[in-house]
C-alpha cells in the first residue's frame, strides 16, 4: 500500500505536467482548430532560459528560490513571445493560402528549428536546474514527497485556473470564447479573431515554458528534454478531449499514474504502453475524447 | 448612411452578385426580397466584410469600407445579425450581448451605458431577461433569433443589418419578429432587412429592392411594390 501510495505521488506530479502541456493543445485548438507540434520545443526553450536566468540570478547573490520567482515573469515574457512567432510564421501563413495540413508541417519545422538553437546555445549535455525548494522529500502519511512535487501540482492548477477566470471575467477572455464557438460571430462582433489565435499561441507557448520550469528542478535539462513530454501531452489531449478542460487534468493525472505503476509493478521498459493503448481505445469508442462534447450543429 | 454602388462579390470563382446598388438613408427601414439563392444573404455578408467584395463601392457616413475586415467594418458602426443567428453557444445570454458591446467595452467606439442598454435590450425582449444567466445553446431557435437580434443592437450601430430573422421560426414567433423590427423603426434605427418573407416585410418596410440570380430585378416605395403585379405575382404568392 505505502509503495501504492508512493507511486501515486509521482504519477500525479508527472500527470500534471503532462495536464498543462495537453492545456497548452487546447487553447490554440479552440481558437483555430491548429495546434503546435512544436510545443515540447516551447517546453524546452522555456525551461532553458529559465536555467540560464535563474543562474543568473543566483549569480547575483540571489537565493535559489527568489531567483526562481524572479526568472518567472522572463519565462513567461518568452513563452508569449516564442508562441507569437509559431503562430505568425507557421500557422498564419499555412491558414492563409487554406492549405489543410500545412500547418501541422509548418509547426514541426519550427520545433526542429528551435531544438537545434537549443543545442546550439546550451549544448546537448543535460544540466541540473537548480531546485527552488529543498530536494529532501517530506513525510507525509509515511509516504515520500518532493517540495517540487507539491509546487508542481499548485503551479499547474493556478495557471490552469488563471485563464479560465480570465476566460469568464474580462471582456477579453470571452472574445477568445466567442472566437473558439465561431470565428465569423465573433468578427462581426468587432473581435480582431487573428489577434485572438495569435495570443491563444502565446498563452499556448506560456504553459509550455512554464511546464518545463516545473520539471526542471525535479529531472534535468537539455535540448532534448520537451520532445517525449510534447507527444505524450499530445496523448493525454486526445484521451481527455481537446474540448475539455477538466478532461486535459484527468487524462494527465490517468496517463501519469499508469506510466509509474506499470514502471514500478512490471517494468519501466513498457510504462509507455497502457497509456498508448488507452489512447488506441479512446480514439475507437471515443473519438471526441473521455470528456469532449461531440460536435453539436443547430442548423 | 449606408450606400451600396455597382457591388460584385462571390466565393472563389463563382460570382453571386453582379452590380447591385441599394441604398439605405438614415432611420428608414430598407428590405431586400428576393427567392433562395438570390444573394441576398451574399449582399449583406459583403457589406459586413464577412467576404471580401471584387468590385464596387459601399459607403457608409461617406466612407468607403469595401475590403475592410468584419471588425473593422464593426467599429465603425455596422451591425449584422446573421443568417443562421450564430450565437455563441457555450456563452451566457448576458455575455452574448456583452460581446454585441465588445467595441464600446474596449473602448473601439464610445462607451455610453452599456448596462442600462442590457436592461433595454431585456425590456425589448423579456424572454432573454428570464435566461439571462442559461447558455445560448440551450435556447429555442425563436430565442436564438431574438438574441441574435439584440446582441447585434448592443452595438449601438449606425446600420443594422438582418438576415431573415423569421428563418425557422413558428408563426407565432415571426409575428413578434416583425412586431420587434417595427419597434425599431420607430426609434429610427437605420435598418437593412432580407426576408423571404416578402409581405411582412414589405409591410413594416419604406423602401424596397427585389433581388433575382444576382441582380436587382426592381425597386420602389414598400407600398407601391406591395401593389406590383410581377412582384405579387413572384414573390407574395398571390398571383395567379
Amino acid at each position: 500500500m505505502q509503495n501504492f501510495l508512493q507511486i501515486l505521488v509521482s504519477g500525479i506530479s508527472v500527470g500534471m505536467i503532462y495536464g498543462v502541456i495537453a492545456f497548452g493543445y487546447q487553447l490554440t485548438f479552440a481558437t483555430s482548430k491548429t495546434l503546435n507540434f512544436g510545443q515540447g520545443e516551447a517546453l524546452t526553450l522555456g525551461a532553458l532560459v529559465g536555467f540560464t536566468t535563474v543562474n543568473f540570478l543566483i549569480g547575483m547573490s540571489l537565493g535559489t528560490f527568489w531567483a526562481y520567482i524572479l526568472a518567472l515573469p522572463l519565462v513567461f515574457a518568452f513563452g508569449l513571445v516564442q508562441g507569437s512567432i509559431v503562430e505568425l510564421l507557421g500557422v498564419r501563413q499555412a491558414t492563409k493560402i487554406k492549405s489543410e495540413a500545412g500547418w501541422i508541417m509548418a509547426t514541426i519545422a519550427l520545433g526542429i528549428i528551435f531544438k537545434n538553437i537549443a543545442e546550439n546555445v546550451w549544448g546537448k549535455d543535460p544540466l541540473k536546474f537548480p531546485s527552488p525548494v529543498s530536494e529532501a522529500p517530506l513525510t507525509i502519511g509515511g509516504v515520500n514527497v518532493r517540495p517540487m512535487e507539491i509546487i508542481i501540482v499548485v503551479g499547474a492548477l493556478a495557471m490552469m485556473l488563471a485563464v479560465e477566470l480570465f476566460n469568464r471575467r474580462s471582456i477579453y477572455g470571452k472574445a477568445v470564447v466567442a472566437t473558439s464557438n465561431d470565428r465569423d460571430a465573433a468578427g462581426l462582433m468587432g473581435i480582431n479573431t487573428s489577434r485572438v489565435i495569435t495570443f491563444s499561441y502565446a498563452l499556448s507557448s506560456l504553459s509550455a515554458a512554464l511546464a518545463g520550469v516545473l520539471i526542471a528542478p525535479i529531472t534535468l535539462t537539455g535540448a532534448n528534454m520537451g520532445a517525449a513530454l510534447g507527444l505524450k501531452a499530445f496523448a493525454v489531449a486526445i484521451i481527455g478531449g481537446l474540448s475539455s478542460g477538466l478532461g486535459v487534468v484527468v487524462g494527465g493525472l490517468i496517463l501519469g499514474i499508469t506510466e509509474s505503476l506499470t514502471g514500478f509493478y512490471f517494468d519501466t521498459g513498457y510504462k509507455d504502453v497502457p497509456g498508448l493503448i488507452l489512447l488506441l481505445l479512446v480514439l475507437s469508442f471515443k473519438p471526441a475524447g473521455l470528456f469532449g462534447k461531440a460536435a453539436i450543429k443547430k442548423v | 448612411m449606408l450606400e451600396i454602388k455597382n457591388l460584385v462579390a462571390g466565393y472563389g470563382k463563382v460570382r453571386v452578385l453582379n452590380e447591385i446598388s441599394i441604398s439605405v438613408p438614415a432611420g428608414q427601414l430598407v428590405t431586400l426580397i428576393g427567392s433562395n439563392g438570390a444573394g441576398k444573404t451574399t449582399t449583406l455578408r459583403a457589406v459586413s466584410g464577412m467576404i471580401k467584395p471584387e468590385g464596387g463601392e459601399i459607403l457608409l457616413n461617406g466612407r468607403n469600407i469595401a475590403g475592410l475586415a468584419s471588425h473593422d467594418i464593426t467599429r465603425l458602426g455596422m451591425a449584422h445579425s446573421p443568417e443562421g443567428r450564430k450565437v455563441f453557444s457555450t456563452l451566457s445570454v448576458t455575455d452574448n450581448l456583452l460581446l454585441g458591446a465588445y467595441p464600446r467595452l474596449t473602448k473601439m467606439r464610445p462607451k455610453g451605458d452599456v448596462d442600462a442598454d442590457l436592461e433595454r435590450m431585456f425590456d425589448l425582449f423579456p424572454r432573454l431577461r428570464e435566461r439571462r444567466e442559461q447558455l445560448a445553446g440551450t435556447l429555442s431557435g425563436g430565442e436564438q433569433q431574438m438574441l441574435a437580434m439584440a446582441r447585434a443592437l448592443m452595438l449601438q450601430p449606425e446600420v443594422l443589418l438582418l438576415d431573415e430573422p423569421s428563418m425557422g421560426l413558428a408563426p407565432r414567433l415571426v409575428e413578434e419578429v416583425f412586431a420587434t423590427i417595427k419597434r425599431l423603426k420607430a426609434e429610427k434605427i437605420t435598418m437593412l432587412l432580407v426576408e423571404q418573407f416578402a409581405a411582412a416585410a414589405l409591410e413594416v418596410a419604406d423602401y424596397g429592392y427585389v433581388m433575382e440570380n444576382g441582380r436587382l430585378a426592381g425597386q420602389g416605395p414598400a407600398d407601391k411594390l406591395k401593389n406590383d403585379p410581377a412582384v405579387r405575382a413572384a414573390y407574395l404568392g398571390t398571383g395567379s
